[in-house]
């Protein structure tokens, strides 16, 4: 193996400042020079001067650190630019054929759901054969809504390429489906060893959705991981102990609610129980608020 | 360089970015790889310089289009891989068809069909 590549590349880089992303850059190019190296040699150019070539091709290397900061000078004044006014600029309207979809798929979902369950419930009288088809037009419905809303276009998204957008569709129509026969074995339509059916389509959705959550990349727009950037930091971010007290808070309330609410039932009746319920919410909100917005520590 | 040369390679220059999109579409490379098959592509004439690539990488990088990430090679290096993203296959689509109408029209411009 040559070794003289490393000697040259700590050379190359021997006046610059080392700072992380140099540091990266320069492992990077160590790997691109030790392949170019071996391509050269393989060739029948001697080792040392396969060595010195490589380096050779590669130029200054302060240029290559210096382009990316002259590029994230030239990005400055873009970034002036208000979110607002990126967001109207990039701005994206949905397609009319799009929205005509969305309508179909939505009623689609709705009328097969509601003639489902109306079914199931015994209020239609409908046998089982066209409960299970309703069933499934009402998640065909939900799977093709979702698949199609991902490959659009939107403002801030790119549009998702048509087999993964397909993917998420497909987990949603095995999930809604799976769990339609769940609810059809509760409310006793259908026999409990159909619990195997449901959980075919639940367990299914659960692995696709975990394959496609864990390969998904990027999909924003450049515009909006700029915009993002120059944001001003959530309170709980910037400050993660006014998050951990806001946590603390946020138990004690809902703890000192419930237990309220079990006093309630058996003293004056359940119907008061939501009562209690809605204070603590109100609680919760009003911590939250002051967590959130209170003047800062220290100006 | 003669003058013609210097013209290609200022055209495909310009075009860097869909051009490494384009090498990222099938399988995730590390840097010479990709350097390598845009060298193959282009016979040797008129390559893109490596300097123009490591910024290409770094703006690809920054909007998002590609992800890094560094291989387990345990001699020479580690390789930083390039994966590209579901925004940069959309942003690749779009500057093909923009380059497909293009061209187009500047052959029609150029009188292509008679020149030839």
């Amino acid at each position: 193996m040559n070794t003289d590549i490393h000697r040259l590349l700590d050379e190359a880089f021997a006046r610059v400042d080392m700072t992380p992303d140099a540091q990266d850059l320069k492992e990077e190019i160590r790997a691109n020079l030790v392949a170019r190296v071996d391509e050269l040699e393989a060739s029948g150019v001697p080792s040392a001067d396969a060595a010195r070539r490589a380096i050779a091709e590669l130029g200054d290397v302060r240029e290559l650190l210096g382009e990316g900061d002259a590029d994230a000078a030239t990005g400055v004044p873009a970034k002036a630019e208000s979110l607002q006014a990126a967001f109207l600029r990039h701005r994206v309207r949905p397609k009319p054929g799009f929205v005509v979809r969305v309508v179909v798929w939505s009623i689609a979902l709705v009328v097969g759901l509601t003639l489902a369950v109306l079914g199931a419930t015994g209020v239609l009288p409908l046998p089982l054969g066209p409960i299970i088809a309703l069933l499934g037009v009402a998640s065909t419905g939900l799977g093709l809504l979702v698949g199609d809303a991902l490959a659009q276009e939107t403002t801030t998204n790119h549009p998702m390429p048509s087999t993964r957008a397909g993917g998420y569709g497909l987990a949603t129509f095995l999930a809604l489906y799976g769990l339609g026969f769940g609810g059809l074995i509760a409310l006793g339509t259908l026999p409990l060893w159909c619990c195997v059916f449901a959980a075919l389509g639940v367990i299914s959705s659960i692995i696709l959705y975990a394959f496609l959550g864990a390969t998904q990349t990027n999909r924003h727009k450049a515009w909006t991981r700029a915009g993002r950037e120059t944001e001003i930091p959530n309170r709980f971010e910037s400050e993660p102990e006014t998050a951990a007290r806001f946590g603390i808070y946020t138990a004690v309330i809902w703890l000192v609610t419930f237990a309220v609410i079990v006093v309630l039932v058996f003293t004056v009746g359940w119907w008061w129980a939501p009562l209690a319920f809605l204070a603590g919410l109100a609680l919760m909100m009003l911590v939250l608020a002051r967590m959130m917005y209170s003047p800062r520590k220290g100006g | 360089m003669t003058q013609d040369d210097a013209f290609a390679a200022d055209l495909l220059r310009g075009h860097t970015d869909t051009i490494v999109l384009g090498v990222l579409r099938r399988s995730d490379r590390y840097g010479f790889e990709i350097y390598k098959a845009i060298r193959d592509a282009t016979g040797g004439d008129h390559e893109i310089k490596e300097a123009t690539l490591y910024a290409t990488y770094r703006r690809l990088e920054k909007d998002g289009l590609v992800e890094s990430y560094w291989g387990d090679e345990t001699q020479g290096g580690r390789r930083k891989y390039y994966r590209i993203t579901d925004a940069g296959r959309a942003v690749y689509r779009g500057n093909v068809a923009a380059w497909v109408a293009t061209r187009r029209i500047i052959d029609s411009l150029l009188d292509v069909k008679d020149a030839q």
